[in-house]
């Protein structure tokens, strides 16, 4: 049995955890220094955009559910090697830029919020360390640990985000639209770097073990992310107001609300600490994904880890320590969002006619009707 | 060569662990000066600051006693408690501060916008955190920590955070004062905290303050400047006027007979009428108080439904109409808003200069109060 | 040829001082051979002895095989090694001068009787627990499994131990697989000898556990059987009243044998309690240490000055503070185990008293670090198969919390869990029903509905037969 193998209900799981992992930490004040009170409207958009491409996305992974092809084997066989190597050039980028903002905002997290002191070497290195173990261990590990922690870090989402409920006066987010619509459009455009989490299932297409149903687990779980992510966005620009645009950790703010009275301690921070989880499992999923682009673009030894690889991308996870991540953000939104657009939205769409085309492909390479796929990966019962 | 590949690997592996676990630099609870209270008074350098910080007890100290006062100057809030770190000789952390109070001669006569800057900024300083000032200075209210069983900050928050809300004491954090003084109208208030003295009956200590804190008035800032105090009735107001408090209470006359009822809930509507007129609805709910009642509804709330008679609930209106009258008048008059009248507007018409221009004065407020006995 | 098998076994014993040699006319000339400290005398002279002497008209070998030996065990020997093999484990050989032999078994039972296991004390349900006898641990399982699908395969594993390996299983239900596999393994143990059957257990670790073991241990026989009926494989080694299960789910360690004799509401917060316990214990420590040291604003400020009043003079930081209690635990409990019941009593006062009282007493240790160390130190043993395992990752995230804060013991606590979610015993996941998700299987998870609800087998172990009851 593969190390790598995911199941449909722990991609699921997965995304949603990766959709409340990412977004609370310093997207909300990226947006209420865009669009003001209406960023929760952006959000809003930019998830409708998502919902269309993970449709097809899935479509593609149903198609794909007996032949298993891999993105590299699909785009080889149908848009060529070289796309199909630049492709996966752009979402190495595409994962390690995204990373690095992730550690960035955790840094700061736990240096600012958590007042732990360090300096970046020594704190991206255990988190490296993690990732690598998780390149040992595989992926399955890191689904079934999300499966496993998915209650608490939900609970402890929730808990935190409806704590301050009462105080919040959601007439402040009135009046609605009053950005224009037009610049909630283009916002929700121009920060989709932040968006389509879903794009991890592309590096692990050949192992995702699909039973019965694949469209609704998938969807219901990025419905209630959806809505978490909205819901907290519109918290947190209700209750600060002016000053949302000026609070980077979103999330640490709203948690100083969860204990009414003072005395208490910062029972909130150890909720956080759960929450952080599921932002480390982001980044692990996303180092992970980093590792195979390159071990699909150089075509190294899949059974072995390569350090050079593993070196490559932690060296490259320094970058922060001499760009900031506000020059990184605007570089990318200036010369690389229509690139990640590419393989965010354009791609997913492409996908199940590509998939469908590499699968006939394959089987008239074969000389044969497309097989179904060998006895161990159907028979298995239990594995995921 | 096996062993020797592991025992490379192990002292990497060990040196590596050394090496991070050395650059995480944190700090005993015993090296660290906890601030729990912060007072803010003015001084020739430029700020004085007194905190009030966790401090242990020693032996023939009594139970209870565990904070100390420390005060220290500087040209700005950040130097003067580096200086308190320097005098107290440990790392000075004010991730518990509970409270911060600005003496009378600080905001009487300054801007208090840095200071709120640094502490609003501050993402270890909690913004849920109360604000007030104080009737004299800062220092003086920290030393009446002896009168106090739990200290200054633990009693005032104590205070603050549980006690105001029924007794129709309306109260600000440090993030809702932050935001009223950057929006519309820049203007917002916050608590003034007296101290009473009382007799002190304690015979074995004859010379130990005995008192009590007073939270009632309220101070106006525009700007994060000082404008104006409240008087009793526009207070009273400004409670009526706050969904978050209930509690008020009236003194009515009925067949010569004093009769005292209070407030236990009510429903607050602001609207924007087509003429732009604010319709400001006040609902009102209370009941008789008696002394003798149970814990049923709430203390001091009376277990019989007595019928109050028109004249009575006509004249329960009538004074709260006043009170709320006098606080909108007191607007006018200092073009302040801490009831949320230019919020109105925003919220239908949405941010606009001529908002931010708009004086109190202008705005016509159709006042509906009502009260039903529940 | 034949003649030298009699020789060859009289030279491959030479020098023994137990071994007994007869011979005997009786139609035939027999040689008789037994052990003298693994057979039972009793048994040689009835079973062997007495027949042969009162007849003096046998034929051959054969004639006396099938008419005359009274031993119930009785087999024909046709290899050297497998005549030294029943010698050693206590039978008596019996030799014609054409170097024939029959084996009959007369061997001792020298086996403490049957008795509760002090590992496995419950209030309610059966106190028998397996011996160090393979043959009586056999009789255990098959006084509570009486079907014919119940079935066992002997090895031999050892060269110089020769220890009796029994692989029990029902055949309708184990996975036939899974069970050839285990065969397999033990078959091809290479080793001089198996004392006890942890050593098979380690063999059977595939891919070898860094920590947590992948091998199921029971003394138990209604344990043994119930998870045989779940479609788990049991292996009995002879010498050794641990029984191994395979496979083997971490869920295991928190189910208690007293479980399923229980009312279910019972069970299911005894082991929700276990499961808490055992996080305290791990985390407690830990986050003692990196509270104080980086994120002392968690901690409520009461408990804050109680925390500063305890601290105050102790000359130790937090972190040496907590590793120097849970070291000196580890002392005490690693003493416990090895001192002689007689200083029992004097040793334990000299833990709880001079280590823990006068230790905080003369400001040493601060006695919240000794209560949370306590504490930490008592919810280990909810799980007692795992004690050293919990109390040296307690270490470790303890040294990590205060060297590292909250990330180190959030980063720590992933690894760990990513760790066992990539365990595999046999097939079936590490940490099912959990990681995967396997719905059917939360039946008997941390809540446990009742027996009678529970009407499946456990899809996380592979099995034949879904269904119980037929």
């Amino acid at each position: 049995m593969s190390k790598d193998r995911i199941s449909i209900n722990q991609y699921a799981l997965m995304y949603l955890l990766l959709i409340a992992g990412g977004k609370f930490l310093n997207l909300p004040s990226i947006l209420a220094a865009d669009v003001g009170h209406d960023s929760w409207l952006t959000i809003a958009f930019s998830f409708v955009w998502d919902a269309v491409c993970l449709v097809f996305l899935l479509w593609a992974i149903k198609i794909n559910k007996d032949s298993q092809l891999d993105l590299s084997a699909i785009l080889s066989k149908t848009v060529g090697k070289v796309v199909s190597k630049i492709v996966l050039v752009i979402f190495f980028v595409m994962f390690v830029v995204r990373t690095n903002i992730l550690l960035a905002a955790c840094y700061k997290m736990f240096a600012v919020t958590f007042d732990v002191s360090t300096n970046w070497i020594v704190f991206v290195l255990p988190v490296v360390a993690l990732s690598v173990l998780t390149l040992k261990l595989g992926f399955t590990s890191v689904a079934r640990a999300s499966q496993l922690l998915f209650g608490i870090i939900f609970i402890c989402v929730v808990s935190l985000l409806f704590s301050p409920i009462a105080q919040v006066e959601f007439g402040s987010l009135l009046p609605i639209g009053e950005a224009g619509w037009g610049k909630i459009f283009s916002t929700s455009f121009l920060r989709s770097f932040w968006f389509t989490d879903y794009v991890f299932i592309y590096l692990l297409l050949d192992n995702v073990k699909v039973k019965n149903k694949v469209f609704s687990p998938v969807l219901t779980a990025f419905a209630v992310g959806a809505v978490l992510t909205v819901a907290m966005n519109a918290i947190f620009v209700a209750l600060y107001g002016s000053l949302a645009s000026q609070f980077d950790l979103a999330m640490s703010k709203i948690g100083v609300h969860f204990v009414s009275n003072s005395s208490n301690g910062r029972w909130d921070w150890l909720t956080l600490s759960v929450w952080l989880i599921s932002v480390f499992i982001k980044i692990v999923v996303f180092f992970y994904c980093a590792y195979k682009c390159l071990e699909k673009i150089f075509e190294f030894n899949s059974d072995k880890i390569n350090f050079w690889a593993v070196g490559a991308i932690t060296l490259l996870y320094m970058l922060p320590m001499f760009i900031s991540t506000e020059i990184a953000l605007n570089t990318v939104v200036q010369y690389g969002l229509l690139v990640f657009a590419l393989v965010q939205y354009v791609l997913p769409i492409a996908m199940p006619f590509l998939t469908k085309a590499a699968q006939i492909k394959t089987a008239a390479e074969k000389g044969e009707q497309p097989q179904k796929a060998s006895a161990d990966k159907v028979k298995e019962k239990i594995g995921v | 060569m096996y062993n020797i590949k592991k025992v490379f690997i192990f002292i990497a592996v060990v040196v590596l662990i050394a090496l991070i676990a050395g650059s995480f630099v944190g700090e005993d609870l015993v090296g660290r000066a906890i601030i729990i209270g912060l007072g803010i008074d003015t001084c020739e350098e430029g700020v004085r600051v007194t905190a009030e910080i966790v401090s242990p007890a020693s032996s023939g100290e009594q139970i209870g006693t565990f904070s100390k006062t420390v005060s220290a100057d500087g040209k700005s809030l950040a130097t003067a408690i580096s200086r308190i770190a320097e005098l107290t000789g440990k790392e000075a952390s004010l991730g518990r501060c509970l409270i911060v109070i600005f003496g009378q001669n600080y905001y009487e006569q300054r801007d208090l916008s840095n200071e709120i800057e640094f502490l609003i900024m501050s993402d270890s300083f909690k913004e849920s955190s109360v604000i007030c000032c104080a009737e004299g200075s800062a220092e003086e209210m920290f030393n009446k920590g002896a009168a106090m069983s739990q200290g200054v900050s633990l009693t005032l928050s104590s205070m603050f955070k549980t006690q105001t809300k029924q007794t129709a004491i309306v109260t600000n954090t440090l993030l809702q004062y932050t935001l009223s003084q950057r929006s519309l109208l820049k203007t917002g208030y916050m608590n003034q905290v007296r101290f009473i003295p009382s007799n002190n009956v304690n015979t074995n200590e004859p010379d130990k303050a005995q008192g009590y804190f007073d939270l009632r008035n309220i101070a106006i800032f525009g700007e994060n400047k000082y404008m104006c105090m409240l008087s009793d009735a526009e207070i009273r107001g400004l409670a009526l006027l706050n969904a978050d408090v209930i509690g008020s209470t009236f003194v009515c006359t009925e067949d010569d007979k004093q009769l005292t009822v209070t407030i236990n809930s009510k429903n607050i509507g602001l609207s924007l009428n087509q003429d732009d007129t604010v319709k400001c609805k006040i609902e009102l709910m209370g009941k008789v108080v008696r002394t003798d009642s149970g814990e049923v509804e709430g203390p001091l709330v009376s277990q019989d439904t007595k019928d109050l008679s028109p004249q009575v609930i006509e004249d329960i209106v009538k004074q709260a109409t006043e009170d709320v009258n006098a606080l909108l008048e007191k607007q006018r008059e200092y073009n302040f808003d801490v009831v949320k009248l230019h919020e109105t507007f925003r919220r239908k018409n949405g941010d606009s200069k001529q908002l931010d221009e708009l004086a109190t004065a202008d705005i016509k407020v159709e006042l509906n109060v009502t009260f039903k006995e529940k | 040829m034949k003649q030298n098998m009699l020789t060859k076994f009289m030279q491959a014993t030479s020098g023994d001082e137990d071994v007994r040699v007869r011979k005997i006319e009786c139609g035939i000339s027999v040689t008789v051979v037994c052990m003298d400290t693994m057979s039972d005398d009793g048994k040689v002279s009835s079973y062997v002895l007495q027949p042969l002497a009162y007849i003096n008209e046998a034929t051959g070998l054969t004639d006396i095989y099938t008419r005359l030996m009274a031993g119930a065990t009785c087999t024909k020997v046709t290899s050297l090694e497998k005549a030294l093999e029943n010698y050693s484990n206590g039978h008596t050989i019996v030799f014609d001068d054409d170097g024939n032999a029959v084996s009959v078994d007369t061997r001792t039972s020298l086996v403490r009787a049957i008795a509760e296991p002090p590992t496995s004390m419950v209030l309610r349900g059966p106190r028998e627990g397996f011996v160090e006898d393979v043959k009586i641990n056999i009789t255990l399982l098959r006084k509570r499994l009486k079907t014919p699908d119940f079935k066992y395969v002997n090895i031999s594993v050892g060269k110089y131990t020769n220890t009796a390996v029994s692989v029990c299983y029902i055949d309708s239900v184990a996975d036939k697989a899974v069970v050839d596999d285990i065969i397999q393994r033990i078959s091809a143990i290479k080793t001089d000898g198996i004392m006890d059957s942890s050593y098979i257990a380690r063999y059977l670790d595939k891919n070898k556990t860094l920590l947590f073991r992948r091998v199921g241990i029971t003394e138990k026989p209604d344990i043994a059987v119930a998870k045989m009926l779940e479609g788990r494989v049991a292996i009995i080694v002879d010498g050794s009243p641990m029984v191994l299960t395979l496979p083997y789910l971490f869920m295991e360690d928190i189910q208690s044998p007293g479980d399923y004799y229980e009312n279910s509401t019972m069970t299911a917060l005894s082991r929700t309690l276990r499961f808490i316990s055992v996080l305290a214990s791990l985390l407690l420590p830990a986050l003692y240490v990196c509270l104080q040291v980086y994120n002392y604003q968690i901690i409520p400020i009461k408990f804050l000055i109680t925390l500063m009043n305890a601290s105050e003079s102790i000359p130790f930081s937090p972190l040496s503070e907590m590793l120097l209690v849970l070291i000196i635990f580890d002392i005490l409990r690693e003493a416990n185990l090895r001192m002689p019941s007689a200083v029992g009593i004097s040793l334990s006062l000299v833990g709880a008293i001079v280590l823990g009282d006068a230790a905080v007493k003369a400001g040493l240790l601060g006695a919240p670090a000794v209560m949370i160390g306590a504490l930490s130190g008592i919810g280990l043993f909810t799980l007692p198969d795992n004690t050293l395992v919990l109390s040296l990752l307690r270490l470790l995230l303890t040294f990590i919390g205060g060297t590292m804060g909250l990330l180190g013991v959030t980063l720590a606590m992933m690894a760990v869990i990513f760790y066992l979610a990539s365990l595999q015993s046999n097939k079936s996941p590490f940490l099912a029903p959990y990681a995967p998700a396997v719905p059917q299987d939360l039946q008997d998870g941390l809540m446990q509905d009742p027996v009678p609800s529970m009407k499946k087998r456990p899809r996380s172990i592979s099995n034949k037969n879904k269904t119980r009851r037929g």
